[in-house]
C-alpha cells in the first residue's frame, strides 16, 4: 500500500512542515511508533526525540522535537512539538557535549528529587540531538 | 527675546533630540513587524492544539486541581515591558493591573503577584506592594518561549498543589500600532470548552483560537489514546496554558512595540515643531540685531556730523 496521507508539524513559532508523507515514525511515552495512510485516529504525548517523516519521493526528514503532542483524526496527522530542530543546525560535537552534562545531573539525581523528570527530559533530548547530528547527511 | 546664540544651541538640542526619536521609531517599527509575524506563526499551534483539547477535554471532567483545602489565593501575572519611551504603555497596563488586583480582592480572594518586566517590578517596588515573584530578562525580545514556558509552569504548580486556586495574566491586547487595550485575562481554572456559556470557559478557547465557536456541538470522536486520559490530560493542559501565556507575551510585546512607535513619532513631529518655531525666532532676533548695528552706524554718522 503506497498511499500517503497528509501531515503537518507545527511548533509555537509557526508551521515547520506541512505535506503528504507516506509514513511517520515519532516516539511517545510507550516508545516509537510509527503512522501510515488510514490509522485510526489516534492521540498521544510525545517525549523528547527523532521524529522521522518518509516523503512519498522515499526522501526521509529528521526533526529533533522537545516533547508535545501528536494527534491523528480522520487519517490527517497533526504534530504539536515545543520545538523543532533540524539536524543541519545541530553540532555533533556540542550535543555529544550536552549529553554528558546532561548525564551528569540526571545520574546525580534520585528518583524522587523534583528535578528527576526535567533532568530526564534534558537527557533525553541531548540524545536524540546526537542521533539527529549522526543522520546529518540526508540519508535518500 | 533670548540671544541669537542661545536660540541656536536650543535648535541644535531638539534637531540632535529628533535624530534620535526618529531612530527609535524605525527601530520599533523594525521589531513590531517582526513581532506580528511572530503572532500571526503562533496562530497554527494555538488553533490546532485548541482543536486537539477540545476534542480530549470535552470527554473529560478536568481533573486537574485544586482542592478543598484551597487557599484562597489568585496568582496574577502583569506583563509590562523593560524599557520605557513607549508613550503610556506601562502606565495604562499597570493601571489596568492594580484595578484588576482590586477586584479580585474584593471577590475575597488574595492576590500574589508575578510581575514579568522592569517596569512592573519597580511600580510595585515603588508603590509598595510585595510581589511574590518577579522576572526581568532584560532580552531585545519579550515573548520567548522559555518566559512563557517558565511562567505557566509556575501556575500550574502552584494551582495544582492548592497555594493558588485560580492564576490570570494581565497584558496589552494589540488592536493595531495605534491602538492597545490592558487585558485581564483569567487561565486557571480551565473551563472545559464546550461549557460556552460560563463566563470565563471561553476566554482560553478565545486566547487560542478565534475559529473554535462552530464547532462546539461537534459529535465526539472515538480516539485511540496513548498512554491513557488520565496522564495526557495534564500535558495538554500544560501545553494549551503555554500557549495562552505565550500568546499573551507576543500580544504585550507587539504592543510595546505599536505603543513605542506611536510615541516616538509624535515625538519627532514635536521636535519638528520645536524646530521651526525656533527657527522663526532665531531669524527674527538676527534680524532684529542687524537693525540695531544699522541703528549704531547711522547714529554714529549722525553725530560726527
Amino acid at each position: 500500500m503506497a498511499g500517503t496521507f497528509s501531515f503537518t508539524l507545527v511548533t509555537p513559532t509557526g508551521v515547520v512542515a506541512e505535506g503528504q508523507a507516506e509514513e511517520v515514525s515519532a516516539i511517545g511515552p510507550l516508545g516509537e511508533f510509527g503512522v501510515l495512510p488510514d490509522h485510526i485516529n489516534f492521540i498521544t504525548s510525545l517525549v523528547p526525540g527523532v521524529l522521522e517523516a518518509r516523503l512519498p519521493d522515499g526522501v526521509a526528514m529528521h526533526w529533533v522535537v522537545s516533547g508535545g503532542l501528536a494527534e491523528v483524526k480522520d487519517g490527517v496527522m497533526t504534530v504539536l512539538a515545543s520545538s523543532a530542530e533540524s539536524p543541519d543546525s545541530i553540532d555533533a560535537n556540542t550535543a555529544a557535549a550536552q549529553v554528558q552534562q546532561a548525564d551528569e545531573i540526571f545520574s546525580n539525581l534520585s528518583f524522587y528529587d523534583p528535578e528527576y523528570a526535567p533532568a530526564q527530559e534534558a537527557l533525553m533530548l541531548a540524545r536524540a540531538r546526537v542521533e539527529a547530528a549522526a543522520l546529518k547527511p540526508a540519508p535518500r | 527675546m533670548a540671544s541669537l546664540k542661545a536660540i541656536r544651541r536650543r535648535i541644535s538640542s531638539a534637531k540632535s533630540t529628533q535624530q534620535i526619536t526618529r531612530a527609535l521609531k524605525l527601530v520599533s517599527a523594525a521589531r513590531l513587524r517582526r513581532a506580528q509575524e511572530a503572532l500571526t506563526n503562533s496562530l497554527p499551534y494555538s488553533d490546532a492544539l485548541a482543536r486537539v483539547a477540545d476534542s480530549l477535554l470535552t470527554s473529560e471532567g478536568i481533573s486537574v486541581g485544586p482542592v478543598e483545602n484551597a487557599q484562597k489565593r489568585s496568582m496574577l501575572v502583569v506583563v509590562a515591558s523593560d524599557r520605557g519611551l513607549a508613550g503610556g504603555y506601562n502606565s495604562y497596563l499597570l493601571r489596568a493591573a492594580e484595578a484588576t488586583r482590586r477586584e479580585i480582592r474584593a471577590a475575597g480572594l488574595e492576590v500574589e503577584l508575578f510581575a514579568v518586566g522592569k517596569k512592573a517590578v519597580d511600580h510595585f517596588k515603588r508603590s509598595g506592594v510585595p510581589v511574590a515573584l518577579s522576572r526581568v530578562d532584560n532580552l531585545p525580545r519579550l515573548a520567548t518561549i522559555a518566559l512563557a514556558r517558565d511562567i505557566a509552569a509556575r501556575m500550574l504548580a502552584d494551582y495544582s498543589s492548592g497555594a493558588v486556586d485560580e492564576a490570570g495574566i494581565v497584558y496589552t491586547h494589540f488592536q493595531s500600532a495605534l491602538t492597545q487595550k490592558p487585558l485581564y485575562q483569567r487561565l486557571l481554572p480551565v473551563k472545559p470548552p464546550g461549557d460556552a456559556g460560563a463566563p470565563d470557559g471561553a476566554s482560553v478557547a478565545a486566547a487560542t483560537s478565534k475559529s473554535q465557536a462552530p464547532q462546539i456541538e461537534a459529535p465526539q470522536i472515538d480516539y485511540l489514546v496513548e498512554p491513557s486520559r488520565a496522564e495526557l490530560v495534564p500535558v495538554v493542559l500544560r501545553g494549551y496554558l503555554e500557549a495562552a501565556v505565550y500568546h499573551a507575551l507576543l500580544e504585550a510585546e507587539a504592543s510595546e512595540q505599536g505603543a513605542r512607535m506611536t510615541a516616538m513619532d509624535s515625538a519627532t513631529n514635536n521636535a519638528g515643531d520645536m524646530i521651526s518655531s525656533l527657527t522663526l525666532e532665531m531669524n527674527r532676533a538676527r534680524q532684529a540685531q542687524i537693525t540695531r548695528e544699522l541703528m549704531d552706524i547711522v547714529g554714529g554718522a549722525e553725530a560726527l556730523r
